[in-house]
């Protein structure tokens, strides 16, 4: 999905509060038009930043993961060097809003040492081991070299720390040649959509598994495997000109592995609507699924788990306090509920042969839905929730008074209602027009994409708004908020508190905004 | 010596002309939908002013009504008396003078729930709901099984009521397998309640003019009148 206007305008923001309106020129930059060269970005920036400046803003981005270098492999033939250019990880930027839910998914996971390891590695970007020991002996609650290194192992086993993607991978031309076209019958039928460039080139720069997460994590120098050339992946290298994937003694730069958290919080979110719309039962058989599936997990917007077998469920299930609790035969009565669709609700799980699969693009679809349905309801009221609804089921193009009837609403209202959520985006409309009969016939589709996209771009612009609100309250309260509190008394107590308050408001509402934001964007 | 009366005219039809009987007779032929006058123009082939005149003189001889088409309401046509306007006219079952009985409808949706909460540990088809407005004691309580699903439906709609298949196990053992049966949404039915969405508990969620609002124009989360409301507790 390309990003929407207030997505940029969100992402911005973000930068802006994080590093300064510089850094933020530069994202916007990127953000805006797409991949460029850093003399490119000099001369197109919105005030004039010199090369200079905008080489040492790259650096910084990618220390902290927000921007990625690559280069693309000159035409065979062709003399000229390939020139190195920038891409904004949009997603990534993202992420700087949620350091704590990852921070938190680590802490309920390995503990909080283990959350403290990470949480270095979140507000630096990237560290070498040494580096984040030495960051330890400058803490005021010192964890130990030991520890830190134990923890650091052990957030690469569970995958949440990797080792630093490839910094300038250079990416093969796009056009194969007429022999490659070649297809055999069976490779015709399985269709891959096209990558993005985005995609094409985090898949360069990634590198393979083994890599990636060492296994072998042992003491002195080889606590450091050493990144060289010949390790990190399978397409080509070139040497950059500064190397960022190892530190001063050839160390391995270490990175929290967004991917696998948000693959946990995705998870988190399938269990939580599981437990809504069904019961605690089967959210417990839900959980014990996805624990069983998730290595296997190519990607974390995955459509479906992998198969799995009831003893597998079983097993993983009784590892824990509530899963003890159940019998075999719950177990088989909640995988059947799972298994189950209604007109209220579509099957989370989809059973074969014995066999079951998490159906993760259905249990988040309802999700959606949810959303969706509720903004209509809030915005438009009661008969606008019903046409929607009623339009969403049909899923096809109806006309006004067909609407009206199966929503019971006033035939003479309801092309208003109609027009009302067309205006914003959340419906398509279309002009029948009849020989003989004087007005055309006005068609109505929920189009899921298009909504779907239309409300992204609204939670962006929400969300900006609550960060924005909250900088305003506090700016508003300035002078007060430098006096201690314990000398505040009567109305400067309760503005004081009020303010409070209204700080807490402000973060919760967008914090849990940001839940429905990776639940249309990550998950 | 008294006079005698002249007789009063016979019934109507007797005292009508030609164009009057041609009219009348289109008209009856057209029952519950009635004839507009440009359909009479078509096959009687009589002129527009006498078009005019008989349909006065019939409607004034209580042998026709107008009634308006509530799908086009520039359109007037005109039904013998004995007919009554068929839905396409009126607009459906739930109109009443050309207007949506909103309240009606509202009422009846009420029962349905209520009778959905009082059975809610039992499997409820749309027969169960049917009998309870079938036995109504007064005929304008009275539904017909069209107009009881046409209810649900709209329950279904407003996400109170859900319909569930009947797999003929257990509860539904005594509904025939594929057989919709309902049950309440929410708190009350014990589960499977729609969470509200967390975007829709934000003033922009709600607000009508997030296409206006930007962050440093006249319409702003700094100026905006539902962020100082939702803050000014």
């Amino acid at each position: 999905m390309t990003t929407t206007e207030f997505g940029i305008v969100y992402a911005v923001h973000i930068i802006t509060s994080h590093f300064g309106s510089v850094a933020s020129k530069v994202c916007e930059c990127l953000l805006r038009r797409g991949p460029l060269s850093s003399r490119e970005i000099s001369r197109l920036a919105e005030s004039d930043i010199n090369h200079t400046k905008v080489k040492d803003i790259l650096y910084l981005l990618i220390q902290h993961n927000c921007v990625q270098a690559f280069s693309i492999e000159p035409p065979d033939g062709s003399e000229s060097k390939a020139t190195v250019q920038y891409i904004a990880l949009f997603s990534n930027i993202l992420h700087r809003a949620r350091y704590n839910k990852f921070s938190k998914v680590v802490n309920e996971e390995l503990g909080s040492q283990c959350s403290g390891v990470l949480d270095g590695l979140l507000s630096n970007g990237r560290l070498t081991l040494e580096q984040l020991i030495d960051r330890d002996r400058d803490s005021k609650k010192q964890m130990g070299s030991e520890a830190i290194r134990d923890s650091l192992q052990k957030l690469v086993a569970a995958r949440f720390v990797e080792r630093v993607p490839s910094p300038e991978p250079v990416l093969g031309n796009k056009d194969e040649g007429p022999a490659q076209k070649k297809r055999g019958a069976k490779a015709s039928k399985i269709f891959k959509e096209p990558e993005s460039l985005d995609e094409r080139i985090l898949e360069a720069a990634t590198p393979v598994d083994a890599i990636r997460f060492p296994f072998i994590f042992e003491q002195g120098s080889s606590s450091t495997v050493a990144d060289d050339d010949s390790n990190i992946s399978e397409g080509k290298r070139k040497q950059p000109e500064v190397d960022y994937t190892s530190g001063p003694s050839n160390e391995v730069i270490w990175r929290p592995n967004f991917e696998e958290l948000i693959r946990r919080l995705r998870h988190k979110a399938c269990v939580e609507m599981v437990k809504e719309r069904r019961d605690e039962g089967c959210a417990n058989v839900m959980k014990a699924m996805l624990e069983v599936g998730r290595s296997q997990e190519k990607k974390a917007k995955t459509d479906k788990s992998v198969q799995m077998s009831m003893g597998s469920i079983y097993e993983e299930l009784i590892k824990t306090d509530a899963g003890r609790e159940m019998t075999q035969e719950r177990v088989e009565a909640c995988l059947e509920q799972l298994s189950a669709t209604s007109s209220y609700l579509p099957a989370f799980v989809i059973e074969s042969d014995g066999s079951y699969i998490v159906d993760f693009k259905s249990i988040i679809s309802v999700a959606q839905k949810d959303e969706m349905e509720s903004v209509v309801m809030r915005r438009y009221g009661k008969e606008a929730f019903r046409m929607f609804r009623y339009l969403s089921q049909e899923d096809r193009f109806v006309e006004t008074d067909k609407i009206a009837d199966a929503a019971l609403t006033e035939k003479k209202d309801t092309p208003q209602i109609l027009l009302k959520m067309w205006k914003d985006g959340y419906l398509h409309m279309q002009k029948l027009a009849v020989t003989g009969v004087y007005m055309p016939f006005l068609l109505w589709k929920v189009n899921k994409l298009v909504v779907s996209r239309q409300m992204l771009d609204e939670m962006y612009h929400a969300s900006l708004n609550l960060s924005l609100r909250l900088t305003h309250e506090t700016d508003s309260e300035k002078e007060l908020l430098l006096l201690p509190m314990e000398k505040l008394e009567g109305a400067l107590k309760e503005r004081r508190n009020k303010y409070r308050a209204k700080s807490v408001l402000l973060t919760s509402a967008r914090f849990k905004l940001d839940d429905a934001i990776m639940l249309f964007h990550d998950f | 010596m008294s006079k005698r009366k002249r007789p009063e005219p016979k019934s109507s039809s007797s005292g009508i002309n030609e164009d009057e009987k041609n009219i009348l007779g289109l008209i009856r032929s057209k029952q519950g939908m009635g004839a507009t006058t440009y359909e009479m123009r078509t096959a009687t082939k009589i002129q527009p002013t006498l078009i005019t005149r008989a349909v006065a003189s019939l409607k004034k001889s209580s042998l026709i009504k107008e009634v308006p088409n509530m799908n086009n309401k520039g359109i007037k046509h005109f039904l013998a008396v004995e007919f009554q306007p068929c839905k396409e006219l009126t607009g459906g079952d739930w109109y009443i003078d050309g207007a949506l009985d909103v309240s009606k409808i509202e009422g009846l949706k009420e029962i349905c729930v209520r009778i959905l909460e009082r059975l809610k540990s039992k499997v409820v088809t749309l027969d169960v709901i049917y009998s309870y407005f079938e036995k109504a004691s007064s005929d304008g309580d009275k539904l017909s099984r069209e107009q009881t699903r046409e209810i649900l439906k709209n329950l279904v709609l407003d996400n109170v009521v859900m319909e569930v298949k009947s797999n003929g196990l257990t509860d539904f053992s005594a509904t025939r397998i594929g057989e919709i049966c309902y049950k309440l949404t929410g708190k009350k039915s014990g589960g499977g309640e729609a969470r509200d969405g967390a975007f829709a508990l934000v003033p922009c969620g709600a607000c009508p003019h997030i296409g206006l609002c930007t962050p440093d124009g006249v319409i702003s989360p700094t100026t905006c009148v539902y962020f100082q409301k939702w803050l000014d507790f």
